[in-house]
């Protein structure tokens, strides 16, 4: 202790003479107040306990890895020699995310992707409509049925999507992805009536709903109830799932989102930190017990910005703060339970891109790609380029940044080393910084009651719009530098033309008709079921609603087995439990 | 119309979009612009919109919107106004908007189109000119 | 559209919506010929009832405004809101957000809403308002909910103006409480807890039927205490039913006819005095010339308004 002060003592005589002698020197010869540059010493983590900050990856608390391999980097080289496509899905994985139209257009493409041989499980995206809770009749509905995704109003709807997925890609073999929030529940519901139908024991079936609302008050928007009683529908599903679907993951909560819409790192880590807890203790209050629930936890990716040492060390915080809000406040004692799980970690998000000088955005998502590879992840350079053009993916576009990852794993070789950043004297300070800042968002939102309390006063949406403003001012004033945007538009710079075929696109034609043969198909559902059943269901749902000890979850198979449409459900439970009203900015 | 008055804007989100970070930051920054902004969150009808734009006797409507549905939205809130003879009223439009649909936008009467990116000093500034221009007109 | 202003008062009698919306306008950005135009119109107000509505931010005001407005609607009133947002001191701009919280009202047969920005005006918001309802009880609006921010000095007096003042305040806000004592206890009517499904609303009653006690025994009459939850709709009905039942006694009625006249005429008089002379002096640039002169201390206060009314031999 006393030779560790000492050499303390040293490096802080030596750095007071180097600040002296060589950097006021240059600081005057360039005129400058301060230096433009930053240099780390020991003296930056006195105190630093390897084992408590960082440790053993694999080991708590996780700032060093989830594992001391993923099972990708087992597989790496067989995967270069044998061409496997990971984002065509397969081996039991998820195909890519899409979704338009009709159930019946989409399911013609997922046949299409199947004769490619891209076979992974559906990854399904919702069309607003649907994850805003109407159906395609609504007047809410009107220009936005099958746009941004799949419109699903019934159960039927749900079925036609798996219709090619049997055989070989029976639901107990291929996972699901679900893109839904509010109305999660009732997707859930379809799923497990599905497999029920199909005489496939719902304990085999795998797949991941976002089911991550409180998320979706800070920053996507597609919310329907208010926080209070979204909180009890996770509880019901989350009590349900644990004990009928334990393979299914129970959400993907969002940090992406979260800082698309413009937080700070800090507020992100906190609000989500913030908002997992309030999904935990949910489980808890429905009676689990943590370690039987929390390892079905993930997260979606966590990330968003430029700042590639920011963003590593974001990573290594959040894991370690989650480890130990897990252990120290929660108890957990399973290590997955401790786990942040995601596809990926840092990347730089879609909203680092830019539309000016498009093909930037690949110089843009490699900076990401290799913050993840250093972070713990597989490299993923995300998104392709063209992101921001809102004309769909280019098959170049995704060709490179497949192309990139492979290139930072197999010959920049960013991946050969677990945290590499260990115990660097700067990034070990910059992950005690960020996490020292989240934890102080979070306890504000503790001290104000937790997530919904912070949602309903609207702190977490309002501080989200400020540093989203903020941001802009930045940029506006030149504080922030953009290539290409606020600096370096010049007469001499060109923009590089950038080339367009976007693959298996969504055919047009069905897009344009698909909201009149949807509402056509409602109709003719309505016309045909059994709707005295489906209202006196509606009915028990509606009673139950009101009874807040109560799980949904059963009624609501009940109703989507018998096909109330998704709307139907919703609105029953629009009027026990109300809408959600923003609050102002 | 309002000679040496408040320049006042209503920023919309219409549809189902929930993306509201643009439509934050640009109410934000046309008020430091010294304009007054009507802000009225997500999930507008375009009926909703006209009806406000009308009591709020507005100069300007900036509909926000990300999710494909531009066209179709923006349509019915051009609509709206020329039923109400309120189409005197600047629509101007933001978001993700593909090249090839900016032209469209314009000839259904949009005054401008701004695309990710542009600052909102550049639309206060267009705001700004394309009013003060209009009330000389009329 | 002939924007003469006889045509927009024509326009608002037949009740015609954008005609309202721009004459309001026009009065609000005091455009040459609005005294007139006020004056013109003023015999024919006075039969709208006008609630003013303050309480501390957060209470709930507008999705209370909202859910009242429904109720009204549905016993055959019709309906005019003015929902009144702060200007920034720096920019002038102003983000008005009310809306955000009525949208089910937006197209309300009925119902006129307008936001209003506090423009900084000189004593000038409070008459501002007041033209603007009076426009709006021209416009044929039976009631006219005047909703404020209860903070500054200003929107109490807008509030002031209106025939009946309810207070909006919510549960486990303790400094609500306070800031009401201080600034706009003497002249509530009503009193509405809101968020009355959170827990602590029994506390809030109390605290104000306590201070309710204290104030009667100085002479006040006492205001009734009701719980809501406007997002609810529960409590609305009465609450309504209340403010419509109210009746002011009559000498107390004509107490506060007499003051409103009496500070209406010199609210307008002060606005038109000060207009005129700090308009000759802002021809002459020496407005901000003055101002900076005080900053640097070269002059003070009281000598620079001394040299402004001089020439009216007025000091």
């Amino acid at each position: 202790m006393a030779e560790q002060k000492k050499s303390l003592d040293r490096i802080k005589k030596a750095r007071d003479l180097w600040e002296e002698n060589v950097l006021k020197k240059r600081l005057k010869r360039f005129n400058l107040a301060e230096s433009p540059t930053r240099f780390y010493t020991p003296l930056d983590i006195r105190g630093f306990e390897f084992l408590d900050k960082v440790g053993f990856p694999g080991q708590y608390p996780y700032t060093a890895g989830n594992n001391p391999f993923d099972f990708w980097r087992a597989y790496a080289d067989s995967a270069a020699k044998t061409d496997y496509r990971p984002d065509w899905g397969g081996a039991g994985g998820v195909g890519k995310y899409g979704g338009f139209g009709t159930a019946e257009d989409y399911r013609d493409y997922l046949i299409r992707m199947h004769a490619m041989g891209r076979k992974g499980g559906p990854n399904m995206a919702f069309d607003l409509v649907t994850q805003c809770g109407y159906d395609s009749d609504s007047p809410y509905a009107e220009g936005e049925v099958g746009r941004v995704g799949v419109a699903i109003d019934s159960f039927k709807d749900f079925a036609t999507i798996y219709e090619p997925y049997t055989g070989d890609l029976e639901i107990d073999r291929v996972p699901s992805n679900f893109t839904i929030n509010a109305p999660a529940a009732v997707i859930i519901a379809m799923y497990v009536v599905l497999a029920q139908k199909r005489g496939i024991p719902l304990a085999k079936l795998r797949g991941t709903p976002q089911n991550d609302i409180l998320k979706e008050f800070i920053a996507r928007g597609t919310y329907i109830f208010p926080p209070k009683p979204s909180l009890r529908l996770f509880r019901d599903i989350c009590v349900f799932c644990t004990g009928n679907l334990p393979e299914l993951n129970i959400t993907s909560m969002g940090g992406y989102h979260i800082r698309e819409a413009g937080a700070t790192p800090a507020q992100d880590l906190g609000f989500s930190m913030a908002n997992a807890a309030a999904y935990l203790q949910a489980g808890i209050d429905g009676g689990l017990e943590i370690d039987r629930f929390a390892p079905k936890f993930t997260f979606n990716a966590f990330g968003g910005s430029m700042e590639i040492y920011q963003e590593i060390a974001f990573q290594r915080a959040a894991r370690r703060m989650y480890a130990r809000m897990l252990k120290e406040r929660f108890s957990a004692k399973n290590p997955r339970s401790l786990m942040i799980r995601q596809p990926i970690t840092a990347h730089i998000g879609c909203s680092s891109t830019t539309l000016q000088r498009p093909l930037n955005n690949l110089t843009r998502a490699v900076v990401g790609g290799v913050a993840a590879g250093m972070s713990g992840a597989l490299p993923g350079v995300f998104p392709p380029f063209d992101e921001p053009l809102g004309l769909g993916h280019s098959q170049e576009a995704v060709q490179l940044q497949i192309d990139a990852t492979r290139i930072l794993i197999y010959e920049a070789r960013v991946t050969d080393v677990n945290d590499p950043w260990a115990g660097s004297y700067f990034m070990e300070s910059l992950t005690d910084e960020i996490e020292a800042a989240a934890m102080a968002e979070f306890e504000k939102i503790e001290s104000m009651g937790g997530a919904v309390a912070a949602i309903e006063n609207g702190y977490m949406p309002k501080a989200v719009a400020k540093s989203a403003y903020e941001r802009q001012k930045q940029i506006e004033r030149q504080e922030k530098f953009l290539v290409g945007v606020n600096c370096f538009t010049g007469a001499n710079e060109i923009t590089v033309e950038v080339n367009r075929v976007v693959e298996a696109t969504y055919d047009p034609e069905r897009m344009r008709t698909a909201e009149a043969r949807q509402k056509a198909k409602l109709a003719e559902l309505k016309r045909t079921r059994d709707s005295r059943t489906v209202f006196s269901l509606l009915a028990t749902l509606e009673q139950h609603a009101r009874d807040e000890s109560a799980n949904l979850m059963p009624d609501i198979c009940d109703c989507v087995e018998n096909d109330a449409t998704l709307q139907e459900i919703c609105d029953v439970l629009r009027g026990v439990f109300g809408e959600f009203q923003q609050t102002r900015l | 119309m309002n000679q040496g008055g408040k320049i006042r804007v209503l920023v919309a989100k219409p549809g189902l979009d929930g993306h509201e970070r643009g439509a934050q930051v640009v109410a934000y920054g046309l008020r430091d612009a010294g304009f007054e902004v009507i802000y009225t969150g997500l999930r507008q009808t375009a009926e909703q919109i006209v009806s406000t734009a009308i009591q709020e006797d507005v100069d300007v409507v900036g509909l926000s919107i990300l999710s494909g549905a531009h066209l179709s939205l923006t349509r019915k809130v051009m609509d709206g106004l020329k039923a109400q003879g309120a189409d005197d009223i600047l629509v101007i439009v933001g978001g993700i908007i593909p090249d090839p649909d900016i032209q469209k936008l314009k000839d259904m009467g949009v005054g401008e189109v701004f695309v990710s990116g542009t600052p909102v000093s550049a639309i206060a500034q267009y705001i700004a000119s394309a009013v003060s221009t209009r009330k000389n007109a009329g | 559209m002939n924007d003469s202003w006889e045509n927009l008062i024509a326009g608002v009698k037949n009740r015609d919506i954008r005609a309202a919306a721009r004459l309001i306008t026009r009065v609000e950005n005091r455009a040459p010929g609005w005294k007139e135009a006020m004056s013109r119109i003023y015999s024919r107000t006075g039969s709208a009832r006008v609630i003013g509505i303050t309480g501390s931010p957060g209470a709930g005001k507008s999705t209370l405004t909202c859910a009242m407005t429904k109720e009204l609607i549905s016993r055959g009133l019709t309906v005019g809101i003015i929902a009144i947002d702060p200007s920034s001191p720096f920019s002038g701009g102003a983000l008005l957000g009310d809306r955000l919280r009525m949208k089910e009202i937006f197209e309300t047969p009925g119902v006129f809403i307008r936001s209003m920005a506090t423009r900084g005006m000189l004593g000038g918001l409070c008459q501002a308002a007041r033209d603007v309802v009076r426009i709006l009880d021209l416009f044929g609006k039976d009631i006219i909910l005047v909703e404020t921010v209860g903070v500054g000095q200003d929107e109490i007096e807008v509030v002031k103006t209106a025939d009946l003042v309810m207070v909006v305040c919510m549960p486990g806000q303790g400094d609500g409480i306070q800031a009401i004592k201080a600034g706009v206890m003497e002249i509530a009517d009503l009193y509405v807890v809101n968020k009355a499904d959170m827990p602590g609303v029994d506390e809030a009653v109390a605290d104000i039927l306590a201070m309710l006690e204290l104030s009667t025994e100085t002479g006040k009459p006492s205001a009734p205490v009701l719980k809501t939850s406007a997002l609810k709709n529960q409590g609305v009905k009465e609450v309504v039913t209340a403010f419509l039942d109210h009746r002011t006694d009559e000498d107390r009625r004509q107490a506060k006819a007499e003051i409103r006249a009496r500070e209406e005429i010199l609210s307008l008089l002060a606005q038109e005095v000060s207009g005129y002379i700090l308009k000759q002096w802002e021809n002459e640039n020496r407005f901000c010339e003055s101002v900076n002169q005080v900053l640097k201390k070269q002059k003070d206060p009281y000598a620079i308004v001394k040299e402004m009314t001089q020439r009216f031999n007025w000091s």
